[in-house]
């Protein structure tokens, strides 16, 4: 009754408007009905969310909630492959890899193609070994191998041993409860509660809600003492959303993304004034195969093996592209693999099983129907209907890149597979992208503020950090670089709020 | 409409609503249908069980056990996951009155014989 009460408190007019529009009150909190209070409200369990409660944890805050809109924590973050890539750590060192702050910022600047923010990125990056600690502190465990992703000058990845985000989340959320953070899981977001001026006085959620039953459960009010956190990452799940941002990002194309990630974070800050950023770069992961859903075995798979690799044209049974080149270059390929009729035609990874069979993930793309041994070039052709010559002869020349070092047909680094020939038998997985972030969002400084549209100054006490913040990565965002940009601005908007 | 034979329709309705949406239960539930709608519905017969609710039966660590798997599968346990340990709610997979589906399945082609 409390809920219905306070609703009607707002109007007609702001009722009818429906849970979308923000709810602007007078001067001051005295014209809501709250129903719970907390000093940092965070919406969104995934790896900004769970950094900013554990930084505010650790910087003495004493009441702090953490609201995710699914039966289960972590979001997307959970999902993804447990890369997070640092420059300059003790694990390059000892690997051998020579690495720098201003690197690893010069690398996202060029994949972003002019758009990226170099002071958001330098600010993420000299973060870095800061939150490369953080995440030990918390109990997570790298692995000895660094992974190299596409558009990198040197090897920068660093993995967890689970090969996933969720070897991130879960040690986060049991630190972030250990400091008496509240959890809450079906809490879904519903809105900002500003005052008539835009100040943020704190959200309405939707307690008890349930996946896909969009009228299921109570409103409530919730009073954000320091500040509102809004980590609620993408809209790759939102098709009606990415398709009218960029038109060939329909159902022929999946996302590797959890169900939740559909946007109700932004397009609530989009209502309430915030400054949308590059809204129409949404990435594509050019390592996802079409015969598993979401982010699945393949992209692990395939990711260990491009650098010793070759991605193959059906049609020509010839490489169309360096398959270490960064996520846009390869996605943008890889879509125009077509039949003659226009229909998808996806392209063929093929790895030398002697090398593939060092990754752990060979075992599972195998036992799940995502690629497939074959004992010979021609079972290959055969199988996959490809013109067997062009093929014959692609394998061969490759093999004499491998041997110069050198690749003159596509310029791929070649250091990283020196000494691995495409001999048999070979592991064959196909590749077609899948929508995999939005780099676009809504603007932020380096305080993880919310910057309005109408003035270009932050939103009082409103603060976004992660995949739903924009303008950091540009055109393209570089493998393994939203986790630490996501646990850099979660760190950054906890500081922010408990210095408010 | 006489009243009486509104009240007739809207019972039998009620009836039929009822039954169609009874139709995938579980022979091992029947006794809790015995005991009425509201032995799950703690949250009204509207609104969805609470994720408490099936726990009133059954224990999660019990269900962890029953479901482990081996070798090469072992983190392949629904009920205790690499990704959500044993956090995952009952209600995210499961459905006593809708299709099942496992939220693995999203992203994985496991083999889970009853959630085909």
């Amino acid at each position: 009754m409390q809920t219905r009460r306070s609703f009607l408190k707002f109007g007609v007019g702001a009722a009818a408007i429906g849970a979308l529009a923000p709810l602007s009150v007078s001067a001051n909190s005295s014209d809501v009905i709250w129903d719970e209070e907390h000093e940092v409200v965070i919406v969104g369990s995934g790896f900004a969310g769970l950094a900013a409660a554990v930084e505010a944890g650790k910087l003495g805050a004493k009441d702090i909630v953490v609201f995710e809109k699914l039966g289960v924590y972590g979001g997307n973050s959970t999902l993804n492959a447990g890369q997070a890539c640092f420059a300059d750590t003790d694990l390059q060192r000892k690997l051998g890899i020579k690495d720098s702050v201003d690197l690893m910022v010069q690398d996202q600047l060029a994949s972003g193609r002019g758009y990226a923010s170099e002071i958001l990125l330098r600010h993420s990056a000299e973060l870095g070994p800061y939150v490369y600690q953080l995440t030990k502190d918390c109990g997570c465990v790298y692995r000895d191998h660094i992974i190299n992703t596409g558009g990198t000058s040197v090897t920068r990845s660093h993995q967890v041993v689970e090969r996933s985000g969720a070897g991130f989340i879960r040690p986060m959320l049991k630190t972030a409860r250990s400091y008496g953070v509240k959890t809450k899981t079906r809490h879904k977001f519903e809105g900002l509660i500003t005052t008539e001026d835009g100040t943020v006085l704190g959200i309405k959620v939707r307690k008890n809600y349930q996946t896909d039953h969009e009228d299921s459960g109570t409103l409530i009010n919730v009073r954000a003492e320091k500040g509102v956190l809004i980590a609620t990452g993408g809209f790759a799940a939102n098709v009606a959303f990415r398709q009218a941002l960029d038109p060939t990002l329909g159902d022929e194309v999946g996302h590797t993304n959890a169900r939740g990630a559909t946007g109700d974070g932004l397009i609530a800050m989009l209502a309430e004034g915030a400054m949308p950023i590059h809204l129409s770069f949404i990435q594509s992961g050019p390592w996802a195969s079409p015969d598993e859903g979401g982010f699945g075995y393949g992209a692990g798979f395939s990711l260990y093996n491009f650098p010793h690799s070759i991605a193959i044209d059906r049609n020509t049974g010839e490489r169309f592209m360096n398959e270490t080149a960064d996520r846009k270059h390869r996605a943008d390929l890889e879509i125009q693999r077509r039949d003659k009729d226009g229909k998808p035609h996806p392209a063929l990874l093929i790895a030398p099983k002697h090398e593939a069979q060092k990754d752990p993930s060979m075992d599972n793309v195998l036992r799940y129907n995502v690629a497939w041994e074959f004992d010979s070039i021609e079972a290959i052709a055969k199988h996959f209907e490809l013109p067997l010559k062009p093929f014959q002869k692609q394998v061969d020349d490759w093999n004499k890149y491998v041997k110069a070092g050198e690749d003159p047909q596509f310029g791929k680094r070649m250091n990283m597979g020196t000494g691995i020939y495409m001999t048999a038998p070979f592991i064959v997985q196909r590749l077609w992208p899948k929508v995999h972030y939005c780099q676009g969002g809504i603007q932020i400084n380096t305080k993880a503020e919310v910057i309005a549209a109408k003035n270009g100054k932050p939103i009082p006490n409103l603060y976004a950090a992660g995949e739903v913040s924009g303008g950091v990565h540009g055109v393209s965002r570089l493998g393994g670089c939203s986790t630490p940009d996501c646990m850099a601005f979660g760190v950054t908007a906890a500081r922010s709020m408990m210095k408010a | 409409m006489k009243p009486m034979t509104t009240l007739l329709v809207l019972a039998l309705g009620g009836f039929i609503a009822l039954s169609a949406q009874a139709r995938d239960k579980r022979d091992y539930h029947e006794t809790v249908y015995d005991s009425g709608c509201k032995t799950c519905h703690d949250q009204g017969l509207k609104s969805f069980p609470s994720d408490e609710s099936c726990l009133q039966c059954h224990d999660m660590t019990k269900l962890a056990d029953q479901t482990k798997r081996e070798g090469h599968d072992a983190k392949q346990n629904p009920h205790d996951s690499m990704h959500y340990g044993q956090e995952a709610p009952c209600m995210e997979c499961h459905g006593e009155h809708t299709k099942k589906h496992a939220i693995c399945m999203d992203c994985h082609n496991f083999d889970y014989p009853k959630f085909n």
